[in-house]
């Protein structure tokens, strides 16, 4: 039973890092109709920045690290708006920009092998160790995993629902001409909102540290999972993203147990396929 | 008052107005009428600042507001109410309500009286309040766009094809509350139709387009008595 209860747990906290990938990308897709292929860079970007500078380079204490490393992500995030997504997506066709987060992402991931080096490190005392209740043990970095994307997706949904900022957003993913016929200023509500999505990056960047290291290919296999579970749950929708990552999660890590774990990475590109060809428009694709 | 004054507008190498130039005086309603194709969407997008015009200038009020942005021409209080609504269709009918008041600032009283007062012009809207938009019949929808571009409390309103795909009867309304808007707001009305016999009769001043250039202009009286016109635009 308590073996049950931590593998929940586990699966639970990873899915939640599916669906803050999946939320992540999905906020840029439907402000822009673009994917952003440099997605699971940003979220290196971000650990990289948390860890390699804000904490090991400057010595900052956690919280603080954490609140640079967010703001910086933020403004990374508005110029690469205005740099790539907004010129390009002008452009006659999506192809432009496609190829353009794609060599963004090569730029970025040369860059944190230029500026941070190649070598793999980690943050010994970020959260480390581990829980008990009663018999449930429990790692911190998972419960803390869980507690954070709880809040991040809660407090999304209050944005999006009452701030007049997220209302904004709203209605430049529905009909942009429209939104600007509202006095919205469009170019800009995009690169804020791919400024948050920048953030919702450099969290998941710093809280899989303790589970992946510091190190270069650290997010390339939850950038591919968090986009699973985002068609999985219901492509561009953001709860569809949620229910996505967690059932990804819990599929998985009870998966492992039935097959060798060397085919765990494998089992959620099985159900991907199996979505697309059984469900193409996801779990929750037309509660729209 | 708003001053066009020969606008030149492409699409990529293809040119849809040629020298067009119109005035919107300070209270009166305009209609600006056409077939198919002649340039009245495209013109309205001009003053709005979607498309930007190739040569020539738009005025309001005296300063130039041709090369601005579309939200920084909201600001100046000229609300354009889109050929084909254009609502946010997964919005709740309120929410699309509230965004038509996003370029000014309201406090929360007086956002509920900004609604009340849309509600007893369309009390259709009202009811389905909590309803999504998009889930709401055509004519619905329409009385939603024109609701919405009254939120902001305008200065110039532009409507384009506000009868579209109405019944009869709505028609009538509707047109009733443009001359009231007219009337009661003080503030001067820009309007385009195919129905042209409806817009000029509540116009005081017609706009004749045709394939991208002005043909006419005038007294509505005067251009409906018009034999032309008639034959044209009036069926008859
Ligand atoms: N986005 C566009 N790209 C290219 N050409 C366009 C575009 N929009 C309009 N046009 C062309 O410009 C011309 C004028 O179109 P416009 O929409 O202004 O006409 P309209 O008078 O509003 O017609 P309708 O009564 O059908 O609404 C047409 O020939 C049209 O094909
Ligand atoms: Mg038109």
């Amino acid at each position: 039973m308590q073996v049950f209860v931590q593998l929940l747990i586990t699966g639970i906290a990873m899915g939640f890092i599916y669906a803050l990938v999946g939320i992540e990308y999905t906020l840029i897709w439907n402000a822009t109709g673009l994917l952003n292929f440099s997605h699971d860079k940003f979220i290196l970007f971000g650990a990289y920045m948390f860890a390699g500078t804000y904490v090991l380079g400057l010595g900052l204490p956690p919280v603080l690290a954490i609140l640079f490393a967010v703001l910086t992500m933020f403004l990374f995030g508005i110029v690469s708006a205005f740099v790539i997504f907004n010129p390009l997506s002008k452009l006659s066709t999506n192809l432009f920009a496609v190829i353009g987060t794609v060599i963004l992402g090569r730029i970025m991931i040369e860059s944190v092998r230029l500026i941070w080096g190649p070598l793999p490190f980690t943050l010994d005392n970020f959260l480390r160790g581990s829980i008990h209740f009663g018999s449930v043990v429990v790692s911190k970095a998972h419960l803390v995993i869980i507690v954070v994307c709880s809040l991040i997706t809660a407090g999304l949904q209050v944005f999006f629902k009452t701030t007049k900022t997220g209302k904004a957003m709203r209605c430049v993913s529905e009909n942009k001409t429209a939104a600007s016929l509202m006095g919205i200023n469009v170019p800009m509500n995009i690169a804020f909102t791919i400024g948050l999505s920048a953030i919702v990056c450099a969290t998941i960047g710093i809280l899989v540290i303790p589970i992946f290291n510091v190190e270069l290919q650290m997010s390339s296999m939850i950038g591919l999972k968090g986009f699973a579970s985002g068609v999985i749950g219901g492509f561009g929708y953001l709860p569809g993203a949620i229910v996505g990552g967690i059932l990804l999660g819990v599929v998985e890590i009870f998966g492992s147990m039935l097959i060798p774990s060397v085919y765990k990475d494998c089992l959620s590109f099985v159900l991907l396929i199996i979505f697309l060809l059984v469900r193409p428009s996801g779990i929750l694709g037309n509660k729209r | 008052m708003l001053k066009v004054n020969g606008i030149d507008v492409y699409y990529g190498k293809v040119q849809a107005l040629f020298d067009v130039s119109i005035e919107v005086g300070d209270r009166e309603i305009v209609s600006i009428i056409g077939a198919n194709g002649a340039g009245k969407t495209t013109l309205m997008k001009s003053i709005m600042g979607i498309n930007k015009p190739k040569n020539g200038t738009i005025e309001y009020n005296g300063q130039v507001i041709s090369g601005l942005p579309p939200h920084k021409v909201v600001s100046k209080k000229i609300v354009y109410i889109p050929e084909g609504r254009e609502i946010f269709p997964n919005m709740t009918v309120q929410e699309n309500l509230e965004m038509g008041a996003y370029s000014v600032k309201l406090s929360k009283a007086e956002m509920e009286r900004h609604l009340e007062e849309q509600y007893e012009i369309f009390p259709r809207l009202k009811e389905r309040a909590k309803q999504k938009a998009g889930s709401m019949s055509g004519g619905e929808q329409q009385m939603l766009a024109i609701a919405r571009g009254l939120m902001s409390d305008p200065e110039l309103l532009m409507l384009d094809e506000p009868s579209l795909g109405l019944a009869p009867v709505i028609v009538d309304d509707m047109f009733d509350v443009i001359v009231r808007v007219n009337k009661v707001r003080n503030i001067p009305i820009a309007i385009v139709e195919q129905n042209a016999f409806m817009a000029m009769s509540i116009s005081d001043r017609t706009y004749v387009l045709e394939v991208g250039n002005l043909v006419t202009h005038g007294e509505s009286k005067t251009l409906m008595d018009s034999d032309e016109i008639k034959k044209a635009y009036l069926g008859g």
